[in-house]
C-alpha cells in the first residue's frame, strides 16, 4: 500500500515537472510559431513579385474575395473589393457578366480577413434571402495607384495527391512566375516541378501561348536548359528565352504526368482569371456609379 | 496459425461491409455518374435516352460548382449502343478536386436533369487506406518501424502474428488519439502536448489489449502476447496519431489510415519474412550476412513499391 | 557499478565502437528516411543529440527518486518532454528546415536508442559520465546521419550541403526514397568488410 502511495506521489511530481518544462517552452515559442505560419506565403508572394524582403511603400496589395451568391434558384458571382471611399463594396454579376447590384459593405481592414466577420458583413449588406459561398480570393498589386500585377493561388490534382501553387501574373496575364506551395510528388521525379529549370519554362509566357499550352515529351534542348538554369550571361539568357517563348512546355524526364498536371492546372487558372478580370474591368468602366479600387 | 487467417478474414469482411453503400446509390433518371479519363465524365441512365438530344451540345450546361459563370465546353459525346449511358468528353482536362455540376436539357419529362459529379466520399476514404497500405507504405516509403521490421521478419508465423497485433493496436490507439485530439487537445489549445498524450495513449492501448486478451482468449494470448511488449513506443504506432493530427483527419479517415498503416506493416513483414526464409538457404558473402543483406532486400521491395505511386482506384 | 572509462572514451565509444546506426542498428528509420541531404542529417542529428543528452542528464539527476517499478513510464515521460521542447523550438526558429523533416522530429520519442541508453547507463551512473555518454551516442547518431547524407547527396545530386561540386548528377537513383536502404546496407557491408580484413591481418601477425 505504501508502495502505491509513493509511486503515485513520484509520478505526479514528475508529471508536474514535465508539464512545467513543456509549458514554459510553449509560452516562449508560441508567438514565433504563429508568426511563421503566414511568413512563408508572404515571402513566396514577395519573391514572385521581385520585392526583396519588404514591399516598397508605393506598392499596395488589395485582396478581392469571390463568392457564389444564390437566390431564388439563380446564381450570381459576387466580388468583395475595397471601395474608393472607406469600407468595401460587394459587386454582384450575373452569369453572363452583367452588373446586377453593388452594395456598400461596412467592414474594417482587420475584420475582412476573418471569414466569419467578412461573411456576416456581406449578408448584412445584401439582405436576407441570399446564400453565399466562398469560392476563392486573389490579390491585385498596384504600384503608385497603377495596377501592376495579380497574385492568384490554386489547387489541382497531380500525379499522387493535389498540387497547390501560387502564381504572379502581369496585367496582360503573362506569367511573372509561379511557386509550388504544396505537393507530394516523388522526390527526384515528379518532385522536380519545384526546380527552377522547370518553373522558369513558364516565365514570361504570354497569355496567348498559355491558353493552348501543351507538353512536349522530349528532352529539353541544351541551350534552353542552360538558360533555364541561369548559367549564362543575362543577355544570352534573354535571347534564348525569347526564342522558346512561343513553344510548349518540355516534360520532366520520368514524370510526364506531373508536368502535364502543372501545365494544365496553370492553364485553367489563368484562363478563368483572365476572363473574370476583363469582365470586372468592363463592368467598372461602364458603370460610373461603381466606385471600387481595382 | 488458423487464428491468424480467421482474423484476417474477419477484417476483410468488415471492410467489405463498410464499403457496401457504394453500390447502392440511385435517384431518378441519372443512375450513376463519375469522372472517367482526365477529360471525361461518364453518365449512366436508368432508362434509354434519346441519343439525338444527347448529341446536341446546346443541351448541356457544365461548370465547376465554384465557377457557375464559366462553362466548360464539350468536345464530343459518345453514347452507348443501348442508349443507357454516355461519355462526355471535354476540350480540356477536368480539375477533379472540384465538384462539377452538369445539366442536360431535353432528355426527360423535366426541363433539365441536373446533377453533381464529384469524387465519391467512400471512394476517397478507400483511397486513404490504399494510400497508407501501398502508395505510402509505412515501412517501404515512409521508413517507419524499421527496428521491429528487421528484428521480427525472420519467420512467416512471427511476421503474421506481429502484423495482426500491430494493426489492432494501431486502430485502437489511432481512434482513441483522435478523440483526445479533437475533444481535449484542440479545444483547450493544448496541441503542443500531443507527443506526450499520444505516446501515453499508445502504451495504454497496449497494456489494455494485453490484459483483455489474457482474460478473454488465453489461447490467442499465448500466440500473440509476446509481440505486445515490442509494440510499446514503436515509431509505426506513434506515427498514425501524429499524421492524423497534422492532416486534421476526421474519424473515418483516421480509421482508414490506421487500418491501412497496420495492413501495410503486416504486408511488409510478410513479404520480408518470405524472403528471409529463402535467404537462410542461400550462400551470402560473409560481409553481407545479417543486416546488410536484409537492407538490400528491403531496398528492392521499396523500389517495387515505388511502382504503386500514382495508383488511383477511385 | 562503477564506471572506469574516461569521458573521452565514453564519447568515442558512442561514435565508433557502439555507433547507434552502423553498429547497434537502432533508430534506423530516419537514417533511411530523410538522409537525402547532409543538411537534413545534421538537423535531425542535432535534435537527437539534444534529446539524448538532456534525457540522460535528467534521469541521472533523479535516479534515486525514480521508483524501480515505474522506471519505463518515467523514461518515456522524460523523453517525450524533451522531444516536445526541441519540436517547439525548431518549429519556432527554423520553420523551413522543420518542414523538411516532417514527422521525424516528433518520432524521436519512439527511438529505441534513447530509452536503451537511459536503461543501461544513465540510471546507474553519475551525472557527468551520463552527460558524456549521451553526448557520445548523440554524436554517433549525428555522424552516421551526416555520412549517409553525404554519400546520397554526392551520388544523387552531385552536390554537398547544397553546393554543386561535381557539376553533374551521377545517379538520380540515390535521391529516390528507396535508395536509403541500399546505401545503409552497402555501408554496413563495407564496415563489416573492413572489420574482417582487419581481423585477418591481425591473425597473420
Amino acid at each position: 500500500m505504501k508502495d502505491i502511495l509513493t509511486i503515485i506521489f513520484r509520478l505526479t511530481l514528475s508529471c508536474i515537472l514535465a508539464a512545467t518544462v513543456m509549458g514554459t517552452t510553449f509560452v516562449l515559442t508560441n508567438k514565433a510559431k504563429k508568426h511563421n505560419e503566414h511568413v512563408k506565403e508572404e515571402r513566396v508572394a514577395f519573391s514572385l513579385l521581385g520585392f526583396e524582403g519588404e514591399a516598397p511603400e508605393s506598392v499596395a496589395m488589395n485582396t478581392v474575395y469571390r463568392y457564389v451568391v444564390s437566390r431564388a434558384g439563380e446564381q450570381f458571382i459576387g466580388y468583395l473589393m475595397p471601395g474608393e471611399n472607406d469600407g468595401y463594396v460587394f459587386l454582384q454579376l450575373d452569369l453572363d457578366g452583367n452588373l446586377v447590384t453593388s452594395d456598400e459593405v461596412n467592414l474594417t481592414d482587420e475584420k475582412v480577413r476573418q471569414q466569419a466577420d467578412r461573411e456576416g458583413g456581406i449578408m448584412n449588406a445584401i439582405g436576407p434571402g441570399n446564400a453565399i459561398r466562398f469560392a476563392e480570393q486573389f490579390q491585385v498589386i498596384s504600384n503608385s495607384d497603377e495596377r501592376a500585377a495579380y497574385l492568384i493561388t490554386g489547387k489541382f490534382p497531380g500525379y499522387k495527391t493535389n498540387i497547390a501553387v501560387m502564381m504572379a501574373l502581369n496585367t496582360d496575364f503573362s506569367i511573372i512566375g509561379f511557386e509550388v506551395l504544396e505537393h507530394e510528388e516523388d522526390p527526384g521525379l515528379g518532385g522536380e516541378i519545384e526546380k527552377p529549370y522547370f518553373k522558369n519554362q513558364f516565365k514570361d509566357k504570354p497569355f496567348e501561348v498559355m491558353r493552348d499550352i501543351d507538353v512536349i515529351k522530349e528532352p529539353i534542348p541544351n541551350e534552353y536548359l542552360e538558360a533555364l538554369e541561369r548559367d549564362l550571361p543575362p543577355e544570352q539568357i534573354e535571347e534564348i528565352m525569347e526564342k522558346y517563348r512561343g513553344n510548349d512546355i518540355y516534360a520532366l524526364t520520368g514524370a510526364t504526368i506531373s508536368a502535364v498536371a502543372v501545365a494544365d492546372g496553370l492553364k485553367g487558372m489563368i484562363k478563368k482569371f483572365a476572363y473574370r478580370v476583363s469582365l470586372l474591368d468592363s463592368v467598372t468602366e461602364k458603370n460610373e456609379s461603381v466606385s471600387v479600387i481595382f | 496459425m488458423k487464428k491468424t487467417t480467421l482474423l484476417i478474414r474477419l477484417a476483410f469482411t468488415a471492410l467489405l461491409l463498410c464499403l457496401l453503400p457504394v453500390f447502392a446509390m440511385a435517384d431518378g433518371l441519372i443512375k450513376e455518374k463519375s469522372f472517367g479519363e482526365e477529360n471525361e465524365i461518364i453518365v449512366k441512365f436508368a432508362a434509354p435516352v434519346d441519343p439525338q438530344a444527347l448529341q446536341n451540345f446546346d443541351n448541356y450546361t457544365v461548370y465547376e460548382e465554384d465557377d457557375p459563370d464559366i462553362r466548360i465546353s464539350l468536345e464530343r459525346v459518345v453514347v452507348a449502343e443501348d442508349n443507357m449511358s454516355a461519355s462526355l468528353f471535354f476540350e480540356n482536362s477536368l480539375n477533379t478536386t472540384k465538384r462539377h455540376i452538369v445539366s442536360i436539357a431535353g432528355i426527360s419529362g423535366k426541363a433539365e436533369e441536373t446533377f453533381a459529379v464529384a469524387k465519391s466520399y467512400l471512394g476517397y476514404l478507400f483511397s486513404v487506406m490504399i494510400a497508407s497500405l501501398l502508395i505510402n507504405n509505412f515501412v517501404f516509403t515512409k521508413y517507419l518501424g524499421l527496428c521491429v521490421f528487421f528484428g521480427t521478419s525472420k519467420r512467416k508465423t512471427t511476421a503474421k502474428g506481429m502484423g495482426v497485433v500491430f494493426t489492432l493496436v494501431m486502430v485502437a490507439a489511432g481512434l482513441m488519439s483522435w478523440f483526445f485530439y479533437q475533444y481535449i487537445l484542440k479545444p483547450y489549445n493544448l496541441t503542443f502536448l500531443q507527443i506526450v498524450v499520444f505516446i501515453g495513449l499508445t502504451s495504454l492501448t497496449v497494456q489494455a489489449i494485453d490484459t483483455i486478451l489474457r482474460k478473454v482468449n488465453p489461447v490467442l494470448f499465448n500466440s500473440f502476447g509476446v509481440f505486445l511488449v515490442l509494440v510499446i513506443a514503436n515509431c509505426v504506432v506513434i506515427a498514425v496519431p501524429l499524421i492524423m493530427a497534422s492532416n486534421e483527419y476526421n474519424f473515418f479517415e483516421t480509421f482508414m489510415l490506421s487500418l491501412g498503416a497496420g495492413g501495410g506493416f503486416l504486408l511488409a513483414l510478410y513479404l520480408m519474412s518470405s524472403v528471409s526464409e529463402r535467404m537462410r538457404l542461400a550462400k551470402i558473402p560473409p560481409t553481407f550476412q545479417g543486416l546488410p543483406i536484409a537492407f538490400i532486400v528491403a531496398g528492392q521491395f521499396a523500389m517495387a513499391f515505388l511502382g504503386f505511386s500514382g495508383l488511383k482506384l477511385f | 557499478m562503477a564506471n572506469d572509462k574516461s569521458n573521452f572514451q565514453l564519447v568515442a565509444n558512442g561514435i565508433l565502437a557502439e555507433n547507434p546506426i552502423f553498429k547497434l542498428a537502432l533508430s534506423m528509420c530516419p537514417a533511411v528516411g530523410i538522409s537525402t541531404t547532409v543538411m537534413n542529417g545534421v538537423m535531425l542529428g542535432i535534435a537527437v543529440l539534444f534529446v539524448q543528452v538532456f534525457s540522460s542528464v535528467t534521469i541521472s539527476l533523479f535516479k534515486d527518486f525514480i521508483h524501480p517499478r515505474i522506471r519505463i513510464p518515467t523514461y518515456t515521460l522524460t523523453i517525450a518532454t524533451w522531444v516536445t521542447v526541441i519540436d517547439l523550438t525548431l518549429a519556432a526558429t527554423m520553420p523551413e528546415a522543420y518542414a523538411k523533416m516532417g514527422i521525424f522530429v516528433k518520432i524521436i520519442v519512439a527511438f529505441a536508442i534513447i530509452t536503451m541508453r537511459l536503461e543501461m547507463f544513465a540510471c546507474k551512473e553519475p551525472v557527468s559520465s551520463s552527460f558524456w555518454d549521451g553526448l557520445g551516442m548523440g554524436l554517433g547518431f549525428l555522424v552516421g546521419m551526416v555520412v549517409i547524407g553525404a554519400v546520397r547527396e554526392i551520388l544523387g545530386s552531385g552536390a554537398l550541403l547544397g553546393y554543386d561540386i561535381l557539376g553533374f548528377k551521377p545517379l538520380l537513383f540515390f535521391i529516390l526514397p528507396s535508395a536509403g536502404f541500399f546505401v545503409v546496407g552497402l555501408m554496413m557491408a563495407f564496415f563489416n568488410y573492413i572489420e574482417i580484413v582487419y581481423k585477418k591481418s591481425r591473425e597473420q601477425r
